[in-house]
């Protein structure tokens, strides 16, 4: 197994705030790495700076051998093989489902529209909404709208999934259908790396869960050490929390 | 990223470059063969647009007799008094002839030409006003034009007499400021108060000219040495030949009152008041201008004749019937009411020597078939109580079987023909001439039958003292030519229109007033406002939208440079009034590049900044309204920023700034009317013009108004339909 990322004492402030501080991190290919954490805990920043959403201050984020903490580097082309999945959907509201997973294979990979189509109208089977071809964004629940922009992620092909708190923003009946899509992906060997709060995800499918607080990684291990066997006070703390509602 | 801005940036550059390559070329080919003379837009009897929209005035007639005894061609500008002397200045024009006084200050930046008239400042009040000398205008406000000679006089003595002072741009606003009280006095110079004065303002002369100096004609300091010589050698010509003279007399005229004063009056009727009759509304005979005053052929040759005679009348304008009854009953003196001198009424009263002659002649609809007299069997015609139309019609109304319709003044008894109520009417043919010029919609289509002649009428055995006046009056007026000058005021086409050239249209009462009357005889000059209106914002929406939508983006953009630039543009264009960067523009950068500017391209660059700004402001906000999450998806998947703003952001954000940009529109339209300032003919300026002309303030302004709103109104649905377009 090779490093699919590799992440270097990563360090990001903003101003006196530091969000970041000090993150080293391997994820090696086909791995499916669960980050938790309690809210505000940077998370999610580490998440965004592993397609330079987020540049860092500091540090050094490699991703299939391209520094993309370099300002030189071509991230745009880094980007087209991380797919990024987020908490709000960020579905493009001026196009239609199929538009939506269509642009970028189009725009990037100079595919035809017949062969953008028929490739989005595949994604969409396997997310379950090939009714939804041609419906409008707005006209989708939060559910589905999550589907489709795990499609349009899927479209340009990624070695890597990015998701950030993919359920956080959804109706509990929902969430079931986008953590099923998810887990799919895992079993065809995606790499992927995810940032939730849904234990039971965690539990069933990650490779590894890291825990972050304070802008550290605390703890990491097989789901069954950190659930059975949470070594540090404060991971116990919070699987105390959110496991005994 | 990169990309984009350099891209963007490139386009700000080329958008400037286009437009420096434009400005020599334009002006370098105006520029080779004639003169550019600036002059004043109005300052009557100096320049001045007559009714056909032509400059005239000594200025204007003065500079081109020069030009064509020189032999040079010369193109008179009518910038407007200040911006006259920036643009020359600013080396924009070539010479300014705009009535300018020599003084001290001017000949320090400019070369003056041989003086071409002398003048001094006097002060009007409004005619009722009861201020008679400096020493009352204590506390008072005084209205004054910019950059004047009598403004100066006023502003060197108001501390001793302790007077404010308001200024304004052009001498008509000045008079009003006058006429509605918020000022009690205005500073002139003499001719052209007395001028203004002549023309009817409601204003009088209380002072006797002082610091009296001389216009001339001026150039750029220590340039243009050539044309300066050439006017004064063409001066020196002209004012040999007695075109100098001519000229003058033509806008200044020996005034009725001097021409006339050597005849004797006539001791009989010497200084007595005499109450004249006449009708309401007789057209070109008597009738209410717009200031209510009568004017007319009748009352202006009763007027005259009395002058000349030296005896007063008090006209009273009581309707036709009225008029002849009182003078039947004694109550008045006489009667001129455009009467035809018939048989029957010589029995009663006793004729002058008649003083026009007329017929008889049927108008019909403009659209009408009718042209004979036997046409009319069974119809309707309309005539006018007590007229000699009257009488014809019903002469022969039994021989060709047609009945009349009885009316009590020719206003109504044309609009029941425009109607069609009635085919046809009867009326004298001058009062005809006059209604069809003024735009009644008729036609004549007879010949003058019952050829008569009007006469001024006195009771039987009567007053024949004033009938011999009026008889020694009308012969000597027709004399000395002041008959023909009436007549001609108001009929013009006659064989002696001769003499209404020589008069300044602005004397002619003869334009008919009405909305209709005003919209018809401005046409061609309103349209050509209105195309320039049009065009001026076509093309200034254009670059506006183009340099807004560059700047924005470059606001938008993550580039601390890009938004530093697009911040400080937007703080600069928007944050100057448009009016001080459009004098900019135009008188500014000349000075500073040395190379001309068209005004035209000046008040398109100048909407472009500022409009830009604006618009730059509102793109900015659209695309920062879009939520940021938008962005952030595009680029994970590897799009560029350009490629995320095209595809994704903007397609969301112009929905949002489309109200913005609707606004911004109309806004442009409007403020084109600001680039009157530096003279360009837009549809304000043209408004200005017009009144300059007409005094018609109301009325052409509401015209004008109406105009913009047509335009508005068109331009607003054009926007809802692109709007619904995008919504769909």
């Amino acid at each position: 197994m090779t490093s699919k990322i590799k992440v270097q004492d990563l360090k990001k402030n903003y101003g006196e705030n530091h969000v970041l501080k000090g993150i080293d991190l391997d994820v090696q290919n086909n791995e499916v790495v669960v980050i938790i954490g309690p809210s505000g805990s940077g998370k999610s920043t580490l998440l965004r700076c592993l397609n330079r959403l987020e540049a860092p201050s500091s540090g050094s984020i490699v991703v299939d051998d391209v520094d993309i903490s370099d300002p030189k580097a071509d991230i745009n082309k880094v980007r087209q093989n991380i797919g990024m999945v987020f908490q709000h959907f960020n579905l493009f509201n001026n196009l239609s489902v199929s538009e939506n997973i269509t642009l970028a294979p189009m725009e990037l990979k100079g595919e035809t529209k017949e062969q953008a189509q028929t490739q989005a109208k595949k994604l969409l089977e396997t997310v379950g909404l090939a009714d939804k071809f041609d419906a409008k964004v707005q006209s989708l629940s939060g559910g589905q709208q999550q589907r489709v922009a795990i499609a349009r992620a899927l479209a340009m092909n990624p070695d890597v999934m990015l998701f950030d708190e993919p359920t956080s923003a959804l109706d509990p009946e929902m969430v079931g259908d986008v953590l099923g899509v998810m887990k799919d992906l895992a079993k065809q060997g995606m790499t992927m790396v995810v940032v939730t709060h849904e234990m039971g995800f965690a539990k069933e499918v990650a490779d590894r869960v890291i825990f972050v607080d304070d802008g550290k990684i605390l703890e990491q291990g097989k789901p069954d050490a950190i659930f059975s066997n949470p070594q540090n006070p404060r991971l116990q703390d919070f699987l105390n929390k959110v496991l005994n509602v | 990223m990169k990309k984009w801005l350099i891209r963007s940036l490139g386009l700000v550059a080329c958008l400037l470059g286009f437009l420096g390559v434009m400005l020599p070329n334009h002006t370098a080919q105006a520029a080779e063969k004639t003169y550019q003379i600036g002059t004043d837009v109005t300052y009557p009897p100096f320049e001045f647009a007559n009714d056909q929209n032509k400059y005239v005035g000594i200025d204007i007639d003065i500079m081109n007799a020069v030009a064509k005894e020189e032999g040079f061609k010369v193109n008179i500008k009518p910038l407007g008094f200040n911006a006259a002397v920036q643009a020359l200045e600013a080396s924009q024009i070539d010479g300014v002839i705009a009535g300018m006084t020599i003084t001290p200050a001017r000949q320090a930046k400019f070369d003056f030409g041989t003086p071409y008239y002398k003048t001094g400042v006097v002060m009007a009040v409004k005619k009722d006003s009861n201020i008679k000398g400096f020493s009352q205008l204590k506390g008072k406000k005084v209205a004054l034009k910019t950059g004047t000679a009598a403004a100066t006089y006023a502003n060197s003595i108001k501390d001793k007499y302790g007077f404010q002072t308001v200024t304004f741009d052009d001498s008509n606003n000045m008079y009003e400021d006058v006429t509605t009280g918020n000022s009690v006095a205005c500073f002139e110079d003499q001719p052209v108060m007395q001028y203004g004065v002549a023309q009817g303002l409601d204003l009088k002369i209380v002072t006797k000219p002082a610091n009296n100096g001389n216009y001339g004609f001026a150039v750029q300091k220590g340039k243009n040495k050539a044309l300066l010589a050439k006017f004064n050698a063409g001066f020196k010509k002209i004012k040999a030949n007695g075109t100098y003279d001519k000229i003058v007399q033509k806008y200044l005229g020996t005034s009725s009152a001097s021409s006339t004063a050597s005849t004797k009056k006539n001791p009989k009727v010497a200084d007595k008041t005499f109450t004249i009759g006449t009708d309401v509304t007789f057209p070109p005979f008597e009738f209410a201008n717009d200031q209510n005053q009568y004017v007319g052929i009748d009352i202006d040759l009763l007027n005259a004749i009395a002058e000349n005679q030296g005896f007063k009348v008090d006209v009273k304008p009581l309707g036709f019937n009225a008029a002849v009854q009182a003078l039947d009953s004694g109550q008045i003196d006489g009667v001129i009411a455009g009467m035809s001198i018939t048989d029957e009424r010589k029995a009663k009263f006793d004729f002058s020597s008649p003083y026009f002659q007329s017929g008889v002649v049927m108008a019909v609809a403009k659209d009408s078939k009718v042209t004979k007299l036997n046409q009319l069997k069974g119809k309707k015609v309309a005539v006018k109580t007590g007229t000699a139309g009257a009488d014809y019609a019903n002469s022969i109304k039994a021989k060709y079987g047609f009945k009349t319709v009885t009316f009590d003044d020719s206003n109504n008894m044309y609009q029941d023909v425009e109607t069609g109520n009635s085919v046809a009417c009867f009326e004298d043919s001058p009062v005809m001439r006059y209604g069809i010029q003024q735009g009644t919609k008729l036609k004549i289509v007879t010949g003058p039958a019952e050829k008569g002649d009007y006469g001024f009428a006195v009771k039987k055995g009567v007053n024949a003292d004033l009938l011999a006046a009026f008889n020694t009056g009308l012969a000597n007026l027709k004399a000395n030519g002041q008959y023909d000058k009436i007549t001609a005021k108001y009929l013009g086409k006659d064989e002696q229109s001769a003499a209404a050239k020589a008069k300044p249209a602005a004397t002619q009462d003869t334009e008919n007033r009405s909305f209709v009357g005003l919209i018809k005889q401005n046409k061609g000059a309103l349209w050509d406002g209105f195309k320039e209106t049009i065009w001026l914002t076509i093309v200034s929406i254009f670059f506006a939208t183009i340099f807004g939508i560059v700047v924005g983006l470059l606001g938008a953009a993550p580039s601390k440079f890009g938004k530093g630039v697009s911040s400080t543009l937007i703080y600069i264009f928007r944050g100057m009034p448009l009016l001080v960067l459009a004098l900019f523009i135009y008188t500014g950068i000349p000075s500073l590049t040395g190379s001309k500017i068209p005004a035209f391209i000046a008040g398109v660059v100048t909407l472009t900044l500022n409009e830009g700004a604006y618009t730059a402001a509102f793109v900015k906000g659209g695309i920062e309204a879009v939520d940021s999450g938008q962005m952030e998806a595009a680029r994970s998947l590897g799009l560029p920023y350009g490629k995320s703003m095209r595809k994704v952001i903007l397609p969301q954000g112009i929905r949002i700034m489309i109200p913005s940009f609707i606004n911004q529109f109309i806004i442009t339209l409007k403020d084109t009317s600001i680039l009157s300032i530096i003279g360009l003919l837009e549809l304000t300026q043209t408004g200005k013009i017009i009144i300059a002309r007409n005094l018609e303030g109301f009325k052409v302004w509401t015209i004008v108004a109406f105009i913009y709103l047509a335009i508005i109104t068109l331009l607003t649905w054009l926007s809802n339909w692109v709007q619904r377009r995008m919504d769909a």
